[in-house]
């Protein structure tokens, strides 16, 4: 019984329906290292500007070189890229006067037909689902953020970016493409398509984004009402 | 690498959170102080368990390296994919096959690179941990910052490894030309699979703050 009422009081606690600040005091002007637990107090950090643990050299923050809104421009020109990406051909092949066109889905699903079910899925969800994921979160979070509000479900939605921006390999899978055609290229007459040129510019921007990190925007929101 | 250091520390000897009463959040990075909780304190500002160390950490780490361990013998050994064609006929190819070819053809450069994503990563992953957790298991206090960065380099190198897979799983959506050419995956890919997902559990579960266990007041 007392199993359940924690796990509905996190949930409660998740939404910000249940206050449990009586409790645990939050610090906010102190930073523990990740990696080895040293304390320091906090200090605005300049634009570009990378804090460092004295002890173990782990990076303890890093001043915005991009702000709120630029994140949300980056996610929202990702969103455009990561659609183009997947409807578009990686490449067209051309073996003797015979066409084929591939896209990331196609890929994945003669993977699964051929018996990997289990490897498709694995593809499916670290070079589809789990980018996808990331950007509609961010959207979900970084909107209403710009506009100065906390979006309803704001913890939840921050906790599940966090998890799925850590198995998203967008640029696992370009490289994988660029390794796949350099393979072919002896057998067959290989033109790069829109898809492997999307994936690119999607790399480039989730790459941004993630170097601004998710503590900023944690730091952001907690100034503002729940 | 830290001559500038942009933060002001509370003493210049460094307490650990842990030995000041304060638990830094996993999840969000807030550090707070647990006055009184019932069960497992929760982040006051994203609900995540607050831990001083990640629960069981060494033990969950050496349970997903050994089942890697044994995952990479039948992911090194078993063919990751089978092409067909009308001239060549029907031919598996190994992960290190795979990586011959590339050389034969010319390709050294793409060949070192999927050596070192595929062959490379994963060997020094499953080493470095072990490495890791012997010693954090013995309250070492060797190299620490060494030990760190270590881990570090791990958990931005890991998920590099899953190359391969989406190499096989490309080349079977390209090379679809019936009885011409066509490729197909092997069970290797699966196990390969594995390997990389179960070192990237085991690099997730170890607690990098067990290298420093001079201030820790628990295990």
């Amino acid at each position: 019984m007392p199993v359940v009422k924690a796990a509905t009081r996190r949930v409660l606690a998740g939404l910000g329906l249940v206050d449990r600040r009586d409790a645990v005091h939050a610090h906010p002007e102190l930073v523990a290292c990740e990696e080895c637990d040293a304390v320091y107090t906090r200090r605005p950090l300049s634009a570009g500007e990378l804090a460092r643990c004295p002890r173990c050299a782990a990076v303890l923050g890093r001043g915005h070189l991009l702000a709120v809104d630029g994140q949300l421009a980056l996610t929202s020109g990702a969103l455009v890229v990561f659609v183009l990406g997947n409807v578009s051909d990686i490449v067209t092949l051309d073996l003797r006067g015979v066409h084929t066109q591939v896209t990331l889905w196609e890929s994945i699903w003669f993977t699964w037909l051929s018996g990997q079910e289990v490897v498709a899925l694995l593809a499916g969800a670290t070079a589809f689902a789990f980018p996808l994921a990331v950007i509609l979160l961010r959207l979900y979070v970084l909107t209403p953020l710009v506009a100065g509000r906390r979006v309803r479900g704001f913890v939840p939605a921050m906790r599940a970016l966090r998890w799925v921006t850590r198995w998203s390999m967008v640029e696992v899978f370009l490289f994988g493409t660029l390794v796949a055609i350099v393979k072919i290229a002896g057998m067959a007459n290989v033109v790069p398509g829109v898809g492997i040129f999307s994936f690119g510019v999607l790399t480039l921007l989730l790459a941004a984004n993630q170097a601004a990190g998710l503590h900023g925007i944690w730091q952001q929101a907690s100034a503002l009402p729940p | 690498m830290s001559s500038v250091v942009p933060t002001t520390a509370v003493s210049t000897a460094a307490p650990t959170a842990v030995s000041r009463g304060l638990l830094g959040c996993e999840c969000c990075g807030l550090v707070s102080e647990v006055i009184r909780a019932a069960g497992t304190p929760r982040c006051p500002r994203c609900g995540f368990a607050l831990h001083a160390r990640k629960p069981q950490s060494l033990q969950r780490t050496t349970a997903y390296l050994l089942a890697a361990a044994v995952l990479y013998l039948p992911a090194n050994t078993l063919p990751i994919m089978a092409t067909a064609s009308a001239i060549a006929g029907r031919e598996s190819h190994t992960i290190l096959g795979g990586i011959i070819e590339l050389w034969q053809t010319g390709s050294w450069d793409l060949a070192l690179v999927v050596f070192v994503a595929s062959i490379a990563v994963p060997i020094l992953k499953i080493a470095s941990l072990t490495l890791l957790v012997f010693t954090a298991r013995r309250q070492s206090r060797w190299r620490q910052v060494e030990r760190t960065t270590l881990y570090r380099v791990l958990e931005t190198v890991g998920h590099w490894s899953m190359l391969d897979v989406f190499v096989v799983v490309l080349l079977v959506g390209m090379v679809r030309f019936g009885a011409f050419a066509s490729v197909e995956p092997g069970p290797g890919l699966l196990a390969f699979g594995g390997v990389v997902i179960l070192t990237m559990l085991a690099s997730a579960s170890f607690d990098p703050r067990l290298i420093w266990p001079e201030f820790s007041i628990d295990d």
